[in-house]
């Protein structure tokens, strides 16, 4: 009995300091290589960042870089910065939350520094945008872009050309709904997919200027947003009879089937596309916003960005993956598996799928996505989601200015 | 008198209710064992191959053996911490429920079943933190720590039933307090501490809020965790996604397979009790 | 006698440190990080007193969840007890195989609830628009859980699928404690199927179906793990529980202090409906003593 109670008491003082140990040890594993933890938000990219971080562990033997990727992301690194756990390395999309990591100075600043030598200006002025912040804190490394794919053979059979306006748009796809096809696959049960159009819509027919001025207070979305919500609302005639029902996932699966003419998506659900159907003829063109086809601007922002976070033990480690990632060859493996743009220059996309958006990135004729420059915490997704099920107009732009100044009010109290 | 026939009827009626049980589960078992093709085809029916290579992917994709062993280890210690510390505590208690300070603490324990769990998760993630304790070993004792309102309850009430003679006489052999409890109140609560161990094993072993929250590495997931973790992975191979569910819920359902009586009485006793 | 008290002070002490540590310790901050601007992460708050309350009240986000929250709560309660009352009625009949039957009733109890929730996700898109089809009926075609007026009967069907394992045992066992000579005097007195359940069976189980009803409520009242499984809280913010919007809310940028005043007021709530429990249990514990 005696043995019992000793080991019982053992047990209880050891656990307590014993767990204190385990995560002070970590950093260095026990081979004496150096860890680094890289902590990205893309599911499609994983499979991406396993082969070049292969490729890196093997060329540096005393370094290790493992890949984290979680669903629902930025929640979860805020949660690991809420416990002063931030991985070493964040790869993101240059979004709100990027925005206010940044100025609660979680990331490292990289002004100045070579990793920034060879990347477009123009996405490194984006990302500033974002953050509103003169510092850098983050190499643009990967780009997308929104718009409309469509079936090219579907459009093929059907006679129909690539729609450059609104109306076109409109008629085009009031004729795959009359040849009995679906004209747009929607996949509005995942509310982040609904604001895909809001994105389009919005920096064309209003602009991103529009946030600037929102947030000193002079103007709301009320005076402005009408346009897009109607047109969001428009689009919602020529879907298919469950457009609520399905996920990102259920679309993927039915575009790449042929079931539908054209989905609103990103270039980053194309691998997934592939992955269903490798010989699906695709084709992609920009949202086509306004009746005037000059004025169209494509929609591309930052998909990935490259951060060192402050805490970070290893930093000169991390910035060399992150120099190595951004080496032409590995960069041009990953945008060709991504079907992503690269924001290094030199770089090209040559992928037939989306060929149509070149023109665009070379003429400079692209803007930022919308909803980069719309707080979290307003949670854009799913008051789009709910207008775009009610599909009241006023509640719709007042909510979003009501939400807005809520979380103006809450940010303002610092 | 009343019939000692079998009531036709009601089997019936009982077993069509099962249907609604066993429907979801024979549906994520085809559709772990089908392939791409059969996914696109009836989705009722049984798979045209029986493809058991989605196991052996989904083991691999998801590092299956690892989590199992990370929900072992924080089930298998959370039960043994906590059957050996909430008994002793309870012991401690029920014997001195008229003294102010153990009834105070009967009630300071129990109140917190009361006290929702969002009210700490904010807190305790900056505390588990800052203690470095976001690991198995964290888990376990949170689990523990959590589950006291509960078992304090259900223990104190069983412990109060045990007549105190036993203890008196061992007292007067001179048996000390730690000594009576081991030898004689511990071996005398095994029923009700099956029901505490099998109840901390189920609510451990599906536990997802509090590894969500508290767990970090990814080496350190446990099994819930990890099917929330894959989700993005899965995508459209849901043949992949039931695989992996299924291989998460098989160690629990090969439990209660073989101890399904026991588990049931000692569930039901914990709550009449 | 005085040794005797200190071993038993020294068999709680630690339990009640740790308990203290984890559990009363971070209840107390989150009321006071109730009082601050604080967002997590940043490496300053001040104190804005009840500011954070004030807003609270005026956030129809929060109304919203404790909205869904109840009604999902209340139905999700009644309809777990009648279902699992009337399972357990069958099961306690003269019926075939009975250990196999109440086995497969109990079995989705020991079921992780994330994982129930994702198999139940798959079937409400690709499976039971199909029986919705075949019954003709264009709502019942497409996914509930995409319907902003449908997904909380969906998330509540899931729930209640799981949740009767529990509560028919419980009842079952009730029932079994009856001894069979009441109803053989009661067969005497001619008295019918209907009211032998009203005047004998009822009144003998009473005590089960007040604890049925307060696990039942419990559980829904915290509802997390399913929301997460089956709409993340969607469409819009109709599906989303009050914890679901405590972890997203307070993780996402700069609402942490503020949704720590929201668990406060969710803590009150539930303290409420404790006290109101309680005085049940008591009441039940008087008459079985």
């Amino acid at each position: 009995m005696r043995r019992l109670r000793k080991t019982l008491c053992l047990a209880m003082a050891l656990l307590l300091p014993g767990s204190l140990l385990t995560s002070c040890g970590g950093g260095e594993s026990d081979a004496g290589k150096v860890r680094i933890e890289f902590f990205q938000n893309k599911p499609e990219a994983k499979a991406s960042f396993d082969k070049l971080i292969a490729k890196f562990n093997a060329e540096n033997p005393g370094i290790e870089v493992t890949q984290v990727n979680p669903p629902d992301a930025e929640t979860v690194l805020l949660t690991r910065v809420v416990k002063n756990d931030e991985p070493d390395i964040v790869g993101m999309g240059a979004t709100d939350t990027f925005s206010v990591l940044s100025q609660s100075g979680i990331f490292e600043d990289l002004t100045n520094q070579p990793l920034l030598e060879g990347v477009n200006p123009v996405y490194v002025k984006q990302l500033t945008d974002v953050s509103g912040m003169r510092e850098i804190t983050g190499v643009p490394y990967a780009t997308n872009a929104n718009g409309i794919m469509y079936n090219k053979q579907i459009f093929r059979e059907l006679n129909l050309q690539v729609p450059k306006t609104w109306d076109e748009l409109i008629a085009t796809a009031k004729a795959v709904k009359e040849a009995g096809i679906i004209p747009f696959y929607f996949t509005y049960k995942d509310d982040w997919q609904t604001n895909l159009p809001f994105n389009a819509l919005g920096p064309n027919l209003v602009g991103n200027d529009f946030f600037q001025a929102r947030r000193s207070g002079e103007t709301t979305f009320k005076e402005n947003f009408r346009e897009v919500a109607e047109k969001m609302l428009a689009l919602l005639d020529y879907g298919h009879n469950d457009n609520f029902g399905k996920t990102y996932a259920d679309g993927n699966r039915a575009f790449a089937r042929g079931e539908a003419a054209m989905y609103i998506q990103g270039t980053w659900a194309i691998p997934e596309l592939r992955k269903t159907n490798p010989n699906l003829e695709l084709g992609f063109f920009p949202f086509p916003t306004g009746n005037n086809a000059d004025q169209v601007h494509l929609v591309s922002g930052v998909d990935t960005l490259l951060t060192i976070t402050k805490s970070s033990e290893h930093k000169e480690e991390a910035a060399q993956f992150i120099e190595f990632l951004l080496k032409p060859e590995n960069i041009g493996q990953y945008i060709e598996e991504q079907t992503a743009f690269s924001a290094v220059e030199g770089v090209e996309q040559k992928d037939p799928a989306v060929a149509e958006l070149q023109p665009y990135f070379e003429q400079g004729r692209f803007v930022d996505f919308a909803d980069h420059f719309i707080p979290q915490a307003v949670q854009l997704n799913s008051i789009v989601q709910s207008f775009l099920q009610n599909g009241n107009i006023d509640d719709f732009l007042g909510t979003l200015d009501r939400e807005w100044d809520k979380v103006a009010n809450r940010r303002q109290t610092h | 008198m009343r019939s000692r026939r079998i009531n036709w009827t009601v089997t019936i009626l009982v077993a069509l209710g099962t249907l609604f049980i066993l429907f979801p589960l024979y549906m994520a078992i085809t559709i772990s064992l089908k392939n791409q093709e059969d996914m696109l085809g009836s989705v009722f029916g049984l798979p045209t191959h029986w493809r058991f290579e989605n196991y052996a992917e989904a083991i691999k994709m998801t590092n299956f053996f690892q989590a199992l062993g990370n929900s072992a280890f924080v089930t298998i210690a959370t039960a043994v911490l906590t059957l050996l510390t909430n008994s002793l505590v309870s012991y401690a208690i029920a014997r001195n429920m008229d003294r102010k300070f153990f009834k105070g603490l009967y009630f300071y324990f129990i109140s917190a079943m009361f006290i929702p769990f969002p009210i700490i998760m904010l807190p305790i993630v900056k505390l588990t933190s800052g203690l470095g304790m976001t690991n198995l070993v964290g888990l376990t004792i949170l689990h523990t720590v959590y589950g006291l309102a509960f078992n304090v309850f259900v223990y104190v009430g069983y412990i109060r039933s045990i007549p105190t003679a036993l203890e008196e006489a061992a007292k007067v052999d001179g048996a000390s307090t730690w000594g009576t409890f081991w030898r004689i109140i511990f071996p005398l609560m095994m029923p009700i501490n099956a029901t505490v161990g099998i109840l901390i094993c189920l609510s451990t072993y599906n536990d997802f809020l509090l590894p969500l929250i508290i767990i970090s590495d990814q080496d350190k997931y446990t099994l819930p965790l990890v099917q929330y973790i894959f989700q993005g992975q899965f995508n459209t191979e849901f043949n992949l996604a039931f695989a992996s569910y299924l291989l998460a819920m098989l160690p629990m359902i090969l439990v209660y397979v073989f101890a399904q009586k026991w588990i049931i009485n000692g569930v039901t006793q914990g709550a009449v009790k | 006698m005085t040794r005797r008290n200190s071993v038993f002070y020294w068999m709680t002490i630690p339990a009640v440190l740790l308990f203290f540590l984890f559990h009363t310790f971070p209840a107390l901050q989150g009321v006071y990080y109730s009082f601050t601007n604080w967002n997590g992460y940043g490496h300053s708050y001040d104190f804005i007193g009840l500011k954070n309350y004030f807003y609270l009240f005026q956030d129809g986000n929060v109304w919203n969840s404790y909205w869904f929250t109840f009604k999902f709560s209340i139905v999700t309660m009644i309809l777990i007890n009648v279902i699992s009352l009337l399972i357990a009625l069958g099961l306690n009949a003269r019926i075939k195989s009975r250990n196999f039957f109440r086995a497969v009733y109990f079995l989705p109890n020991i079921l992780s609830v994330l994982i129930v929730g994702y198999i139940f996700n798959y079937l409400f898109s690709n499976v039971f628009p199909i029986w919705g089809a075949n019954l003709g009926s264009e709502t019942l075609a497409g996914n509930i859980l995409g319907s902003g007026k449908l997904a909380w009967i969906g998330v509540t069907l899931v729930a209640v699928w799981q949740g009767i394992a529990f509560n028919t045992i419980l009842y079952l066992s009730g029932l079994q404690t009856i001894p069979t000579d009441i109803y053989e005097a009661s067969n005497l007195d001619g008295a019918s199927r209907w009211q032998e359940f009203w005047r004998i069976t009822f009144p003998m189980i009473a005590p089960f179906f007040t604890i049925n009803m307060v696990l039942a409520m419990k559980n829904s009242l915290m509802v997390f793990d399913l929301i997460v499984a089956l709409t993340n809280g969607g469409p819009g913010r109709a599906t989303q529980s009050i914890s679901h919007l405590i972890y997203t809310g307070g993780f996402q940028g700069g609402e942490f202090a503020y949704q720590s005043a929201n668990s406060v007021i969710y803590f009150i709530v539930i303290a409420l409906i404790s006290i109101v429990q309680i005085r049940f249990l008591q009441r039940r514990e008087t008459e079985m003593s």
